[in-house]
């Protein structure tokens, strides 16, 4: 028998438990234990950001970490942003401007986007264009080119930043 | 192999204890370590350690004219360094070039260094600063720790001077002397998420055009990362003009050994090593 | 009538607005369940043992052990199955049982319970080979003696184009100045996102549903049939969402047959996935090519002739990648008028990876070669580059000598708002004065043209597609089309026209394109088609409900239907607005009333094409585009790095429909193109793939994007739905030569094979610093 071990943390708000095997990544145990399957397998390898999660508040290619990593950590998956009231205010951004074609990548880059946004380094200075890009640079797009999925988060930084 | 045992440590003691039969395979940020394991690179051993839990592993600090950074601190957390910024900021300089968001997220700094890899970003400017690792043992029931050069600690790809039963807990290096200027180039159109082809970083003092306290130190050109000494020695104390640029260049060319691969040629490594060493030199003249 | 009623609505136009997909809100939440997500009752997982030899005799493969796994469900090898053949021109084999011809090659499949179990079972497969020396270039497959990939071809020719027009050699006689020049184009690959997957489930009775990424669901059961030995009429195609496709689903490949095999064998549904290395190293490329061209120019920059040989490197098996020269013979005797010109292409088996077709279909190649050499003859004859080209772009009117009828041809258009935009000429001017400056930092600008077909291509019999319109009791209307979606925006652009047509909102349309059970026929999205010939069939079937809906209004209001509109969900005055009746109200009347009247219509379009004769001549497409894309450029000249600053692209698109769309498409190609430029190389070595990761092969990302401009030109396309035109494959295949003519003007060194990588930019300036 293989070894099992018994997890606990907080999955988009809710406390969850199970076991997993010790070299399980969190990226299979959210799309084949838990049904989460927004999170995607691109590459398996950190290069392209589609399995892209929140873990106590830092992004991390999900396919890279280890499931049994998560105990006692909080998890948001993109599952977990959008509310009753609907779409969250980047999803939404997305949406409108057209960034989503095949939408593939779409899950680990709006996570991504998301951090950026509630993560700027330089927090005195508006995020430029230039800012966002980089941001974004662990995110790979074949559809887009990018230019639709940066005016989205811009509006995004317009919308949020207190004027 | 299958791992047969799970651990998490929470403070050193603990984990050097779960290592000592060296049987034991150690998990930081995982981001070397997922696609090794999964490719086949490398196997897990019996016991797979989690050393994400040991607090004390973490953090950077400054005491006595010495810094201390933890081994699990991240990529993440040296680039924002408020500390580091102000005064070692070509460590900063370094980690906005490694990787992307996520990966810094996850990446610690002793997995960086305990990969060995030639390409590893942050080696660079820590052996500019003449950084220390300590390793942390359990020898006869206690604790046993000792410290090693960063530049010894490498013996090969992937190969380093740790023993399978020890622990890299943090690295160390004295603050800067006055006027000490460190710059650091990495390879790649791409400003990060590039594995570096080369990265080069040059750190002197510079008066009157004189530099002293001069090193080179050049990555993915040789089988570790390396301390270019001979150029080094040639630029040490002397006039920064054309012609010791040009020595020092010639010096550097001579230091490295690259190999082809499907990144890039020997013959661009080597052209590259030119070309960084100059603008290096440049900068840090200046 | 109501008070309510006598409300007044204004004539909106949704046609050139910015409409986001139906599906997006689902794919910005995770909620979408991409095909890669599925998961069916008592499923297993399909995986293949590719081979490790590029040329070998199969001696003997040895299953035993994987058989004796628990929780292997099957076991299959080439002696399995009767030997199928399949493929554009029936040279491939689902399983290979006698010998391998390239590193892709699927020597065994097994069918298990879990992923571990399947990696566990291939690992046990034992094969035994006999190594046979192999032959990578196609100049080498076809000189005298060389390995032979395929018995029934001994001198490894496959397929072969040849086009001719004009006295070539008199022409090249009478001409001021010829030149020569070489070319090599490399293997890029698409990078879906989603890694290919398929997943297949026999019913009891022996019929197939497959749920398929493919593009093309109708001939896709014509072509995958064979592989399996059933009847076309038996296979489902049901079509989950994508993740990318970009002509690589054009086509059946061995994975998608040895899945059906898989779940034939086992009577259990079977989901076959690649990892990210697979998908590398086995999905289509893009065909590379050798192009030795030969062109002529008078001293007043009159082109005179263009002769072009191309060598195609077949790989192992034929794909689409070998029958690209049809459309890229287009660009090469069609772009700019070129009174004499000759095209050959030849495909040569060889032991490497093979090509599918890929976005900009042969044309990526062509317009790399024409667009360079049309700046290497400018400066023969010291004119600029903007002026060599308006003199020789084409007018409306004019016939290309293949027949492309460029009835509303706005090239010159193209190519002169693209230079006034970017201040071309004086920045190139002056670009060229700066090399000789001292730093290391040069800035280029350049510019490239194309044209495409733009109204599909009738490479089939038929390019049609076919669309059922019904209109609900409610007044909701499903839309049921043959078009795929496969993130292009098709669902969007559709929905309007019928929003157009029928004036109801966009939340109340429905478009069903998923299930060939339901769908009527399409040839697939392809060929930068849909818009038009899609969108010309849920026209016509728009107007065709709109009139029905319209006649029964008229009845009942003693006015002409001429003098209704549907506007906001009601019938209204055309005049003045004025509501007459609620829709959903009127479908009731005629649904209920007397004469029982349901709205649904069917449509079939076959747009005015003609497929090409003997001799590649016919107006192939219904309706061609140009475009005009210029690049700015800046080179490292130390390092070798090109920065692209900006790319300003302007694109004939008939009219737009839905702006946020064909924006995303024009950024989308570019990002493409600028791969193709800069970094995209599938890197070969003795058959194998070196670099089978996003590691190591460089799709762009965000930080390295430039800035885009766009300008869109409304020909009006008197053929396309609302006056569009196709385009989504120009800016794939237009910015990278813009952007080695850039680099041209920037640093004076030309570049004959992308991409222009920086180590190849920095070896070729230190070869010139030594000259
Ligand atoms: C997509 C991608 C991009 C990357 N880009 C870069 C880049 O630009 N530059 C660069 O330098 N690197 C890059 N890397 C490599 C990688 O992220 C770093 O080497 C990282 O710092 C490793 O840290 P980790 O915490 O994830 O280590 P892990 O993967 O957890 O461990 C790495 C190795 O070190 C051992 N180890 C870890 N911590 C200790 C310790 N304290 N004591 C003893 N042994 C230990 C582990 O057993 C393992 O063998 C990239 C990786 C990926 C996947
Ligand atoms: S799937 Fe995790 S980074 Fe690509
Ligand atoms: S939308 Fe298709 S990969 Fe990003």
């Amino acid at each position: 028998m293989s070894l099992e071990i018994e997890i606990k943390f907080s999955l988009n708000g809710r406390q969850t438990r199970l076991k997993v095997s010790p070299t399980m990544t969190t990226l299979a145990m959210l799309r084949e234990k838990l049904d989460l399957t927004g999170g995607k397998l691109a590459c398996g390898e950190g290069e392209c950001g589609a399995c892209t999660v929140l873990v106590d508040g830092h992004t991390i290619n999900s396919c890279l970490m280890f499931a049994v990593d998560c105990d006692g950590r909080e998890l948001q998956t993109i599952e977990g942003l959008a509310t009753d009231a609907g779409l969250e205010i980047v999803q939404q951004a997305f949406v409108d401007h057209g960034a989503i074609q095949c939408g593939y990548c779409m899950p680990g880059m709006i996570m991504q986007a998301r951090y950026l946004l509630d993560h700027n380094p330089d927090k005195g200075r508006k995020m430029t264009r230039d800012d966002i890009a980089r941001g974004l640079e662990g995110n790979v797009c074949r559809c887009s080119g990018y230019t639709k999925v940066v005016d989205a988060v811009a509006a995004v930084v317009l919308e949020e930043s207190p004027s | 192999m299958n791992i047969e045992n799970y651990e998490v440590p929470v403070s050193i003691v603990e984990a050097v204890q779960s290592l000592q039969h060296g049987d034991a395979t150690i998990l930081a940020g995982g981001t070397d370590l997922t696609p090794q394991t999964t490719s086949g690179a490398k196997e897990f051993l019996r016991t797979l350690i989690n050393i994400q839990h040991i607090e004390e592993m973490r953090g950077i600090s400054v005491d006595d004219g010495r810094y201390r950074i933890g081994g699990l601190t991240t990529v993440t957390d040296i680039l924002e360094s408020a500390l580091l910024a102000a005064e070692v900021p070509v460590l900063v300089d370094a980690a906005d070039h490694f990787a992307s968001s996520q990966i810094r997220n996850a990446a610690s700094l002793a997995g960086n260094i305990c990969n060995a890899s030639p390409a590893g970003d942050m080696i660079i400017p820590l052996l500019l600063l003449d950084a220390e690792v300590e390793l942390a043992g359990w020898i006869d029931g206690t604790l046993s720790m000792r410290s090693i050069a960063l530049i010894d600690f490498f013996t090969g790809p992937g190969k380093t001077a740790m023993q399978g039963n020890e622990l890299l807990t943090s690295i160390v290096f004295a603050a800067p002397v006055e006027g000490f200027r460190a710059e650091f180039l990495k390879s790649g159109p791409r400003p990060a998420l590039e594995i570096s082809m080369v990265s080069m970083g040059v750190a002197a003092v510079q008066k009157e055009g004189v530099l002293s306290n001069v090193r080179v130190a050049i990555g993915a050109v040789a089988p570790t990362p390396i301390r270019a000494r001979a150029t080094e020695a040639v630029l040490e104390g002397q006039l920064l003009d054309e012609s010791l640029v040009d020595e020092a260049a010639a010096a550097a060319g001579r230091e490295v050994s690259p190999i082809d691969d499907v990144r890039a040629s020997a013959w661009y490594r080597s052209h590259l090593t030119g070309v960084y060493i100059r603008r290096l030199l440049n900068v840090v003249g200046n | 009538m109501s008070a309510a009623m006598e409300k007044s609505l204004a004539k909106k136009t949704v046609i050139g607005t910015r409409v986001p997909k139906p599906d997006a809100p689902d794919k910005a939440t995770g909620r979408t369940r991409y095909i890669n997500d599925m998961v069916l009752p008592r499923m297993l997982v399909g995986k293949i043992l590719h081979t490790d030899r590029v040329h070998a005799k199969i001696i003997s493969i040895d299953t035993r052990a994987a058989k004796a796994l628990p929780g292997v469900h099957a076991v299959l090898t080439g002696d399995d199955i009767p030997e199928l053949r399949f493929g554009p021109t029936r040279d491939n084999f689902p399983l290979k049982s006698k010998k391998v011809r390239c590193i892709r090659d699927e020597v065994a499949a097994v069918a298990a319970e879990s992923e571990e179990i399947a990696d566990q079972a291939i690992a046990l497969i034992k094969v035994e080979y006999k190594d046979l020396k192999p032959v990578f270039s196609a100049s080498e497959a076809l000189s005298k003696g060389a390995p032979v990939v395929h018995e029934d071809h001994p001198d490894n020719r496959s397929l072969y184009y040849e086009f001719s027009h004009g006295d070539i050699a008199a022409a090249e006689a009478a001409s001021d100045i010829v030149v020569e020049h070489e070319f090599e184009v490399p293997y890029v690959t698409h990078c879906c996102m989603g890694p290919s997957c398929v997943l297949a489930d026999f019913d009891t009775t022996g019929k197939l549903t497959i749920y398929s990424q493919t593009q093309y669901p109708y001939n896709y059961k014509m072509d995958l049939a064979p592989a399996l030995g059933i009847h076309p009429g038996d296979i489902r195609v049901i079509q989950p969402p994508v993740g990318g496709a970009f002509g690589s689903k054009l086509d059946v490949y061995p994975f998608e047959p040895i899945c059906a095999l898989l779940a034939k064998a086992t009577r259990r549904p079977v989901k076959l996935t690649f990892s990210r290395e697979e998908e590398f190293i086995n999905s289509p490329t893009r065909q590379p090519v050798e192009f030795r061209i030969r062109s002529g120019v008078n001293k007043d920059g009159s082109l005179t002739f263009r002769s072009v040989d191309a060598l195609l490197n077949n790989g192992a098996y034929t794909s689409w990648g070998p029958t690209t020269p049809v459309i890229q013979m287009r660009t090469f005797t069609g772009h700019f008028r070129v009174p004499a010109v000759e095209y050959k292409g030849l495909a040569a088996y060889t032991n490497n990876v093979y090509a599918g077709s890929f976005r900009g279909y042969g044309n990526v190649q062509a317009t790399f070669v024409t667009a360079s050499v049309m700046d290497m003859l400018a400066e023969e004859v010291g004119m600029d580059p903007i002026a060599f080209r308006l003199k020789n772009a084409q007018k409306s009117g004019e016939v290309t000598p293949q027949g492309s009828i460029l009835d509303d041809c706005r090239l010159g258009d193209c190519i002169e708002i693209a230079a006034g935009k970017t201040d071309f000429l004086s920045k190139h001017a002056a670009n060229i004065k700066n090399r000789d400056v001292p730093g290391t930092r040069k800035y280029g600008i350049g510019i490239a043209t194309s044209i495409h077909n733009a109204g599909g291509a009738k490479i089939h019999k038929s390019d049609g597609c076919g669309t059922i319109l019904k209109l609900d009791d409610y007044a909701r209307a499903t839309l049921i089309t043959g078009a795929s979606e496969i993130g292009q925006g098709i669902d969007a652009v559709l929905s309007q026209i019928v929003m157009e047509e029928l004036g109801i909102p966009f939340a109340d349309i429905t478009i069903v394109n998923n299930d060939s059970a339901l769908g009527p026929w399409d040839v697939g999205v392809h060929a930068s088609r849909t818009t038009f010939i899609a969108g010309n069939s849920a026209l016509r079937a728009a107007r065709a409900a709109r009139k029905q809906v319209l006649d029964a209004a008229a009845k009942q209001s003693n006015v002409t239907a001429e003098q209704l509109d549907l506007r906001e969900g009601h019938v209204v005055q055309a005049d003045n607005g004025v509501a007459i009746i609620k829709l959903d109200r009127l479908l009731r009347q005629m649904h209920f009333g007397e004469d029982h009247e349901l709205v649904m219509v069917t449509d079939y379009y076959e747009p005015n094409s003609e497929p090409e004769d003997r001799n590649h001549v016919g107006n192939l497409s219904a309706s061609w585009a140009h475009g005009a894309y210029v690049a700015e450029v800046e080179v490292d000249t130390g390092t070798g790095e090109v920065k692209v600053l900006k790319i300003t692209a302007v694109q004939d698109v008939g009219r737009v429909i839905n702006r946020l769309g064909i924006e995303g498409q024009m950024e989308g190609g570019i990002s493409v193109s600028l791969g193709y430029a800069l970094s995209e190389q599938l890197q070969m070595e003795d058959g194998k793939v070196l670099n089978p990761s996003f590691r190591d092969y460089k799709v762009p990302t965000a930080p390295e994007t430039p800035e885009i401009e766009l300008h869109f030109v409304e020909s009006d396309c008197k053929e396309g739905p609302m006056g569009a035109k196709g385009i989504a494959e120009l800016p794939a295949i237009i910015p990278a030569p813009a952007i080695a003519n850039a680099v041209y003007n920037a640093i004076g060194v030309r570049f004959f094979a992308p991409p222009l990588t920086p180590e190849k930019v920095a070896r070729a300036l230190h070869q010139a610093s030594f000259q």
